[in-house]
């Protein structure tokens, strides 16, 4: 089975793309059959990082039943192995897909043969990002040494902590749950997980241990990009840190991506990064990240939906 | 999340191990503190002002209470008490600073001191010093004979002359071919016999360096 891998993490200019794109490209150079799912609804713009400028088909023919089979979308790009569903032309109401499409498409997705896929999500908290997200325990967070920037990503690890918690809820026990934690800790504390979680452990245990384990085999990762000189390169271990501590999840380092104007340039150009520019500092950068990814993904895949 | 913050111990909170030195636990609630400050990068946007406010109140509790000695030895008891915290004897396995200097040794050589009259009584007194002393050539197995005729231990004269003890087995052991350069050897010889009260100390010498072989006078 393919190994999924979403990318989230803060609005416009965190890396998103520019990651799912790279990877992409280094898994499919080495051989792996690698498929990009630009995700990113109402807001698709991969396709142009990738060398496919007028793509004809795009996720939208999937949605409105044009083709009914996913696999019927998916795009040939200009490099060997690398396919992509692109999102570009997509209704202009797709951001609001409903839940039936969205599990539709997951489970699409599933079925597809590929090595390797990689969703591209949009920045927010909207449940559709999250519910993609979810789809593997391989999540990928990205964000800038930027208060902005990681003030969205603690936001979308927070909504998908809680999203994550909802599952194991049915709607009335949750809404007694959350009445409950109001009385604890009072109204200020419910848009914190970790508070509810912490009214779990105490009211009830059984579920406590439930989500405890079901964290557990969550690999969750986090990739600092746009790291410039000066930065603090201890940042992305004390975010993991301090999200240990108080969130209760686990989510590994895996590295820096330096900050280099030759990625400004080849996005410019539209040409890939990687390629252009084989040898600066980002590129190897990446290179090493995607040798550690490959590394440290095992098994996977839940989709507790099908 | 195994426990809210408020309830972790102060080794959780600081994340030191409940043996840590002292050195440790201030590294440590540096490192806590650039994370939890209200300019940090990292803690900015993750929580609320009281939020933040009342993690630093509990870090600098757990911070003053385990850097003084006296508060951490009750803060550990209290926690034995509550079986939180295992036996204690991995905690009085601390380091302890240990001395650079020596304050004895001032009295130490007080006492070398007096001692040398008694050296010169027993030189004075000894058939089998004197013996040895009148011979025209003196080995190292002859001074070792006298050093332990006069029961004085080779690691006083080597904390005495401070020359190296290999060198000082060397000469008693007459291992001719490890010994140093003769005007070291030399020098060293004198030391030895300063420091055991052997007079003449510059004639004695000569006749030890007249012993080595392949040393001859030059």
């Amino acid at each position: 089975m393919a190994h999924i891998w979403p990318i989230g993490g803060g609005k416009g200019g965190s890396g998103k793309s520019f990651l799912a794109s790279s990877l992409g490209r280094i898994l499919s150079k080495s051989g792996k059959k690698t498929l990009l799912v630009d995700l990113d609804l109402g807001a698709a713009n991969l396709h142009t990082m990738v060398g496919v400028p007028y793509p004809e088909k795009s996720f939208s023919d999937f949605v409105s039943k044009k083709y009914s089979d996913l696999g019927d979308t998916v795009l040939q790009t200009p490099f060997p192995n690398l396919f992509l569903i692109s999102g570009a032309h997509d209704s202009l109401d797709i951001a609001n897909l409903p839940y039936e499409k969205k599990i539709k498409t997951l489970k699409s997705i599933s079925h597809l043969h590929y090595d390797y896929i990689i969703l591209d999500l949009g920045a927010g908290t909207a449940f559709n990002t999250l519910d993609f997200f979810l789809a593997s325990r391989n999540g990928i967070f990205i964000t800038t040494p930027e208060p902005t920037s990681i003030e969205n990503v603690y936001r979308l690890m927070r909504a998908i902590y809680l999203r994550r918690i909802r599952h194991h809820f049915s709607a009335t026990s949750f809404k007694s749950l959350e009445k409950k934690t109001q009385e604890c800790l009072g109204d200020s504390f419910l848009n914190k997980p970790e508070n509810i979680v912490s009214v779990i452990r105490k009211e009830y245990a059984d579920k406590y241990t439930l989500i405890k384990k079901d964290f557990s085999d969550f690999r969750f990762k986090l990739i600092l990009n746009q790291l410039r000189k000066q930065d603090n390169i201890a940042l992305g271990e004390q975010i993991c840190k301090i999200i240990r501590k108080h969130l209760g999840i686990h989510v590994d380092f895996v590295g820096n991506i330096a900050y280099d104007e030759h990625v400004h340039d080849a996005i410019c150009q539209r040409v890939c990064f990687l390629d252009r520019y084989p040898h600066t500092r980002a590129a190897n950068d990446l290179r090493e990240l995607n040798k550690k990814m490959s590394n440290a993904f095992g098994e996977q895949l839940m989709l507790n939906y099908l | 999340m195994e426990k809210d913050f408020e309830q972790m111990n102060y080794y959780e909170m600081l994340d030191v191990a409940p043996n840590a030195s002292a050195m440790e636990i201030r590294s440590a609630y540096n490192a806590a503190l650039q994370m939890y400050q209200p300019d940090s990068l990292v803690s900015y946007s993750f929580f609320s002002k009281e939020e933040r406010n009342n993690i630093l109140f509990l870090l600098e509790q757990a911070y003053f209470t385990l850097i003084n000695e006296a508060q951490r030895t009750e803060y550990d008891k209290e926690l034995n008490q509550q079986g939180i915290l295992k036996k204690p004897d991995n905690i009085t396995a601390l380091k302890k600073p240990v001395n650079i200097f020596d304050i004895n040794r001032q009295k130490f050589k007080a006492t070398w001191k007096k001692d040398n009259d008694e050296l010169r009584r027993k030189i004075a007194q000894n058939p089998n010093i004197r013996d040895i002393l009148s011979q025209q050539e003196i080995k190292g197995s002859d001074l070792k004979t006298i050093r332990n005729e006069l029961g004085v231990a080779i690691e006083k004269i080597h904390q005495e002359t401070k020359i190296r003890l290999d060198y000082l087995n060397c000469i008693e052991l007459d291992e001719t071919g490890k010994l140093p350069a003769p005007v070291f050897l030399k020098g060293f010889i004198k030391a030895y016999l300063k420091s055991l009260c052997i007079e003449p100390v510059e004639e004695t010498s000569h006749r030890y360096m007249r012993s080595i072989p392949g040393q001859k006078l030059t």
